[in-house]
């Protein structure tokens, strides 16, 4: 039987992606506390584990570096060594070795700086390298060359308290005769006393078995491995004179020698697993989630219920009588509280705590300070608030840009700090939450906020704006955002590598989300990620435009209002704006957009004329306010997100498309990508769009 | 069918150790830590436990200690998960009242076959 383990790799690495994490985590807490045996405990346990699961995978260098690690971390959590800071560097660099190391697969060869690292190890654990050096080595047992059948006494003498161990002498005696055939067996009774003095949990028996066997001596003796040291074991080969030499140099019956047997059958299954292993890789390793078993569960329960309603529902139909309808439309009603419920849980499956990001960062802050000799800590809340996995991947880089910056850019050096009055160290901190059915995150720090001359000169420099340009504070910290942006004055290899905020933005507006900066001179900065709760599902208003559905994100929609030609005014060549409370918002016609025949203001007129007056759905893209123009709005309801990729190329703003009650693909509009397109003709003037309505306060009048 | 309690922190271990039991025949019952599986073990008992030593709130050696208390897994065997090296654990282990053990990264051919050294 073959038993093949290759299917448990993925698990192993998620598994061990987990360990490293808390290792790391643990790693930066010992640092404030660097006798915490529970620490250390955790930390050691941790490595074991990705040691014991990585020899199954045949991920030798991997079981090498680990074993290094495990000897030092066994020595700090038997306090024979202190945690100090340069053992937690070592063991932070570690780290990252070893998430390279899972990353690399089967048969990768161990980098030079794993190298490095373990010889810098091994020499904080001087004695524990040799072990290091022996475990890979082949103890190979003395196989016989020629099949002769032998003949052995075996004698067992158990101690007393054999059984304590669980161990059962007949087992041992039933196994010993599957090797060979017993020619007799002896059953020693002398030691037994009277049945009054008999104590039935100790072993008074002892036995000698004869055999006849094409087995060596040792895999005779393998057979008792356990129980070295709780019985004396003696065999002979009866009739030694044929092989002379065979007894006692094959003899090893040392428990040493055994233990160390089991190492010999390393190859073969590293060899075995690494070829399977070659295999899963291909598979893809992020493609995988865990779910908590207990949403799982609800959603077979929910299964369950859906399929009993709908059995109850094609029983009505079977027979169906007009007085059914109240009991049909109940059995309606079932399915569809149970079709949302099943949706949102199906939906919640994908969502995870933000807290695993954010755990990364704190190596983060810990290595910009070591290297920029700042004193500074990363505080987090809301590491519960849940949110889409995938875009939680696609948060990592834009937030990892992002505190870079906070701890580079926005913190000062201690002495900086202390004059300004500010306590040396500074603090960034991350934080989520949800607000009015979106997540923001906000990283925030207590540094020296954005110095907007700065920002002026740099932008003139790179001619983003015109030198006698006029922009309040606001706008000028925004200019930061535009593309081919930075501010410090030196380069350095922490924040500025070339990927600027511009790519932040355009990272999170892909989540369709949005981002803001605040800033105060000397008090610090806060950057605001505002994301949808999930790229699935969204709230949608339907509307129509010429004989065309389409759907606009209703977390967009600040409100609707009728458009009266007295309210529209021209400005330059072809661009309209709508003037709503002395508030000029840019107008963007959707049928434009479509590519259905131009409207313009007289065939509006027509339209009013014949009693059907445009609508303009006021959207919020960004900060700053258009107007869509529509025929009519025909509902508000839920609607899954379909991608377009897969059938068409990328449509500029779309971001998918939905199928809808009746059968029909409506497109569903990407309010930021739609103003990105700038289909208005001509620019709006800068302030008007700047203004910004605060979604919570804003009247979605549908 | 027999029933082989497997205690182990990790999750692929126990999978894996799980899944070779299951190919060899044996009923498996799964176990986070010592204190897991004792609670487990109370009221049913096994014919068989293979544990891990290094685990949170209750280590393995302490489980074997606590289970050689219990009557009826007195005489039980139990097999320790181990890593090479770390003889001094196997001894302690062994003092504990350990039947046997199996060597981390394990063989599952070789895993049954252990299984079947200690098991009646």
């Amino acid at each position: 039987m073959k038993i093949d383990l290759s299917q448990f790799r993925q698990i192993f690495l998620i598994e061990s992606e987990d360990h490293v994490a808390s290792m790391e985590a643990g790693l930066l807490a010992l640092r404030s506390a660097p006798d915490d045996i529970e620490l250390l405990n955790g930390i050691f346990r941790s490595a074991h584990s990705i040691k014991g699961g990585a020899g199954s995978f045949g991920m030798t260098s991997l079981v090498r570096f680990t074993h290094s690690l495990e000897s030092l971390l066994d020595r700090l959590r038997t306090s024979e060594m202190q945690a100090t800071d340069l053992v937690i560097d070592i063991l932070l660099r570690s780290v990252d070795q070893l998430r390279y190391l899972l990353s690399a697969g089967a048969d990768a060869e161990m980098p030079l700086d794993a190298l490095e690292l373990n010889e810098q190890i091994d020499g904080l654990t001087p004695s524990d390298s040799a072990l290091a050096e022996v475990a890979p080595e082949e103890t190979r047992l003395a196989v016989l060359d020629e099949r002769e059948i032998r003949l052995y006494t075996v004698e067992f003498r158990p101690d007393r308290n054999l059984f304590s161990s669980g161990t059962n002498p007949i087992v041992l005696l039933r196994n010993l005769a599957a090797l060979g055939t017993v020619s007799c067996c002896h059953l020693h009774t002398e030691d037994l006393p009277l049945l009054a003095d008999l104590d039935p949990a100790q072993c008074y028996l002892s036995w000698t078995v004869e055999l006849a066997s094409l087995c060596a001596e040792a895999e005779l003796r393998e057979v008792f491995e356990f129980v070295d040291h709780l019985a004396e074991i003696n065999i002979q080969c009866v009739d030694p004179s044929r092989h002379p030499d065979s007894a006692p140099a094959t003899v090893t019956g040392t428990p040493g020698t055994l233990a160390a047997r089991p190492a010999s059958n390393r190859s073969p299954v590293a060899a075995q697993t690494k070829s399977i292993a070659k295999k899963t890789d291909s598979n893809g390793e992020s493609g995988s989630i865990r779910v908590a078993i207990s949403k799982v569960d609800r959603l077979i329960d929910l299964v369950g219920e859906l399929v009993i309603a709908h059995v109850m529902t094609a029983q009505m139909v079977e027979s169906f009588e007009p007085s059914c309808l109240p009991k049909l439309r109940e059995a309606v009603a079932a399915m569809e509280r149970n079709t949302r419920e099943l949706h949102e849980r199906v939906m919640g499956i994908r969502m995870l705590p933000v807290g695993t990001l954010f755990q990364r960062y704190t190596r983060t802050v810990y290595d910009i300070a070591q290297v920029t000799g700042k004193q500074m800590r990363l505080e987090m809340s809301g590491e519960e608030t849940e949110i889409d996995k995938s875009m939680l991947e696609l948060l990592g880089d834009p937030l990892i840009h992002l505190v870079r910056n906070a701890a580079d850019h926005g913190i000062e050096t201690p002495e900086v700090r202390e004059a300004a009055g500010k306590a040396e160290e500074g603090v960034i901190s991350l934080r989520a939450f949800h607000r009015s059915g979106r997540i923001v995150i906000e990283i925030s720090d207590d540094g020296a906020g954005i110095d907007t001359e700065k920002v002026r000169i740099k932008a003139i420099q790179r001619g983003l704006i015109g030198p006698d340009s006029e922009l309040d504070d606001e706008q000028l910290r925004m200019l930061i955002f535009e593309p081919g942006f930075s501010t410090c004055e030196k380069i350095s290899d922490l924040s500025g590598r070339g990927v600027g905020m511009d790519v932040v933005r355009r990272n999170v507006q892909q989540l369709h989300g949005t981002v803001a900066l605040d800033s105060e001179r000397g008090i610090g900065s806060t950057v605001s990620i505002e994301l949808p709760l999930t790229l699935a599902i969204l709230e949608g208003l339907l509307v129509r435009v010429g004989d065309r559905t389409l759907v606009l994100p209703l977390l967009s929609v600040i409100e609707t209002v009728p458009l009266r030609n007295e309210q529209i005014v021209r400005v330059a060549e072809q661009g309209e704006v709508v003037v709503i409370r002395e508030e000029s918002i840019p107008l963007l016609r959707l049928s434009r957009f479509l590519g259905l025949a131009p409207e313009t203001a007289s065939t509006d007129r027509a339209s009013e004329k014949a009693g059907n007056r445009r609508l303009a759905v006021i959207v919020e893209a960004g900060k700053r306010k258009i107007g869509l123009v529509v025929d009519e709005l025909l509902g508000q309801q839920q609607v899954v997100v379909k991608s377009l990729e897969r059938h068409l190329r990328k449509v500029d703003g779309l971001m998918g498309a939905t199928i809808l009650g009746d059968g029909c693909v409506a497109p569903i509009v990407d309010v930021g990508g739609l103003a990105a397109l700038n289909l208005f003709a001509t620019q709006p003037t800068f302030k008007v769009s700047q203004q910004h309505v605060p979604s919570a306060l804003s009247a979605r009048a549908v | 069918m027999r029933k082989v309690m497997i205690v182990d922190d990790s999750v692929s271990m126990r999978q894996m150790v799980g899944y070779t039991l299951r190919q060899g025949g044996f009923e498996v019952i799964e176990a986070e830590h010592g204190q897991d599986a004792m609670d487990k073990l109370q009221g049913s008992a096994v014919d068989l436990i293979i544990t891990d030593l290094n685990m949170p709130v209750m280590d393995g050696i302490t489980l074997i200690e606590n289970v050689r208390k219990q009557p009826n897994m007195k005489s039980k065997p139990i097999l320790m998960l181990t890593t090479e090296g770390l003889a001094t654990k196997k001894e302690q282990g062994k003092a504990a009242g350990a039947t046997g053990w199996i060597v981390k990264p394990f063989d599952p051919e070789k895993l049954l076959q252990t299984v079947a050294k200690v098991l009646p």
